[in-house]
């Protein structure tokens, strides 16, 4: 029906179309903006090209970067994976409804972010792609948890091997150790051999049975660790434990120049403390340093050792020039199970029982490593 | 200070070489030693013959030591045992028996330290023995017997007691 209206009255008609429309698009942008000024999410926009066009103030805060760093950066660049990122927007494509999919970003800091993402293709009236519009969540934290969850079931996994391998070792052990006695109260009283031979045969039984002792140390802290038992506090000197360790680890060193440092004074330095606990983080951290420096087949390997009182913490320093750790395998060392040394000379285990000893002692674990050069781990532990 | 050729130790462990050798040990440090290698095999010896501390494995095949050891107390009274453990089981241990056991001892076990907890035992055995003697002795003496009768039953305590 054509309409009867006269001009004025159509056009005034049409302007105040425009201006609900106006109103409209008013409220409508100003409920994106609040969405994309408040929401936790990260919610961008692209062209066709997957240029970025639009960036939330929470994909800023999820991956450190700024909206004017970003604006003009293709999306794909930032995703961990750029080629899965492309899959994603393809299927998109082919798509009416959201794609989605668990896919990780990288933040500015080097970051790895989980993100749950939802994609939508935006078409035009014609029906051409123009762009991308997404929203993600950050999953880091659950995934983190989730994690943590997966570690907990493994370690008390391991627990339970480790527990149960130890109460087997633990009998020949016991058996050595009676032997190693038997043999040098047998040496001791032992007519027709020379001094010489009796001290000889004498010291050989007792060191058999010191290092019986040592791994009686190690099964009973294996076992406690399965069990997650508490530290045995006590008060002792940390110089004289930390030389004792190194002492333990000479017999490694023999054939090879590997100076160990240890950088601390002579007189005692009293600490409270589990002394076995830390005995077995240095032996430990020890021996993957002159690992390390083996590996790298230096003639001027070195070890240092020092220590030094950091407020109410006691800092230990376990440096070594050796092999070094990549940077990106630096994390995957407190991994369970994660070795680079071949079967038989690696279990992936020490790195994680120290942590999770030091943890036990409330104190904390770091390392700080470039490949090529050397490793610095630091265990910082409370004086008292 | 205790004699230790007069302290007769039995040993119950299944871990035969360990045996043989802590055996070997405590001969050599002067004591008397049998040793078996279950608790079947220690009850039937411990009918034939006096011991003063028992050296018991908890965990054996057959029955176990807290039993074993429950056991020997009904066979000789005074026997003190020391029970060896393994890691962990050392509550349960105590749960099942505290009272009976002279020590609970954690396995693998310190050889001086075990060679103490024996003569310890051995003491506290004669210290429990004497009194009981002692104790005895009084009843009789004031049970109205004569002085013959008294001598035959001191002479029967003793056998009892194996005291010589
Ligand atoms: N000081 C070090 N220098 C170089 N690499 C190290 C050092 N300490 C640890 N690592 C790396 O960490 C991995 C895990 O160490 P660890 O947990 O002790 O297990 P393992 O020594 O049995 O391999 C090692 O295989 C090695 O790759
Ligand atoms: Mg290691």
């Amino acid at each position: 029906m054509e309409s009867t209206d006269s001009p004025q009255d159509q056009l005034k008609r049409v302007s105040q179309e425009l201006l609900s429309n106006k109103i409209q698009l008013h409220q409508t942008t100003v409920y994106l903006q609040s969405i994309l000024q408040n929401s936790n999410d990260l919610i961008f926009a692209t062209d066709v090209d997957g240029v970025l066009v639009s960036f939330s103030k929470g994909g800023e805060k999820a991956l450190g970067y700024t909206w004017e760093e970003l604006a003009g950066s293709f999306i794909r660049d930032l995703a961990d994976d750029p080629l899965e990122f492309d899959k994603l927007t393809k299927a998109s494509r082919e798509k009416e409804s959201a794609v989605r999919l668990e896919l990780p970003f990288r933040g500015k800091d080097g970051q790895t972010i989980h993100c749950d993402i939802s994609l939508i293709n935006l078409t035009n009236t014609e029906g051409k792609t123009v762009g991308t519009v997404a929203i993600c969540r950050d999953i880091t934290h659950w995934k983190k948890l989730q994690e943590d969850l997966i570690q907990i079931d493994r370690l008390a996994e391991i627990g339970r091997i480790a527990s149960g391998v130890a109460h087997e070792i633990n009998n020949p052990l016991a058996i050595i150790s009676e032997i190693s006695g038997w043999a040098g109260a047998v040496v001791s009283d032992a007519k027709g051999l020379s001094e010489e031979d009796r001290e000889e045969l004498e010291t050989a039984a007792r060191r058999i049975g010191e290092q019986t002792e040592r791994c009686k140390a190690i099964t009973h802290q294996l076992l406690s660790f399965a069990r997650g038992s508490g530290p045995d506090i006590a008060s002792f000197d940390i110089h004289s434990l930390i030389k004792k360790t190194v002492s333990f680890l000479e017999p490694q060193l023999k054939f090879k120049s590997i100076d160990i440092v240890l950088n601390f004074e002579d007189e005692a330095l009293p600490i409270k403390s589990d002394p076995k606990m830390l005995e077995q983080v240095f032996v430990n951290l020890v021996s993957n340093a002159i690992y390390a420096v083996k590996e790298k087949g230096t003639d001027q390997g070195r070890i240092e050792l020092k220590i030094s009182r950091a407020g109410p913490n006691m800092e230990i320093m376990i440096s070594d020039n050796g092999t070094g750790i990549p940077k990106e395998d630096q994390k995957k060392i407190f991994d369970l199970f994660y070795t680079t040394k071949p079967p038989g000379k690696g279990t992936g285990l020490g790195v994680p029982i120290c942590r999770n000893i030091i943890k036990k002692l409330d104190g904390e674990i770091s390392v700080e490593s470039q490949e090529g050069t050397g490793t610095t781990f630091t265990v910082s532990i409370p004086v008292s | 200070m205790t004699n230790d050729k007069d302290v007769k130790v039995l040993l119950i462990d299944d871990e035969e070489t360990l045996l043989e050798y802590l055996s070997k040990r405590l001969l050599r440090e002067g004591f008397t030693v049998k040793a078996t290698f279950s608790g079947e095999e220690a009850i039937q010896v411990a009918g034939d013959e006096n011991f003063d501390v028992a050296v018991v494995d908890l965990k054996m095949p057959g029955i176990d030591g807290v039993e074993t050891q429950k056991r020997l107390k009904k066979i000789q009274p005074f026997l003190q045992c020391i029970v060896l453990t393994g890691h962990g089981s050392v509550e349960s241990a105590l749960e099942s028996g505290q009272q009976d056991a002279f020590k609970y001892c954690l396995k693998p076990i310190d050889y001086e330290a075990l060679v103490e907890t024996i003569r310890e035992a051995y003491e506290k055995r004669n210290e429990l023995l004497n009194a009981k003697f002692r104790e005895k002795v009084e009843d009789i003496s004031s049970s109205g017997l004569g002085a013959r009768g008294i001598k035959r039953a001191i002479n029967e305590l003793r056998k009892t007691y194996g005291i010589d």
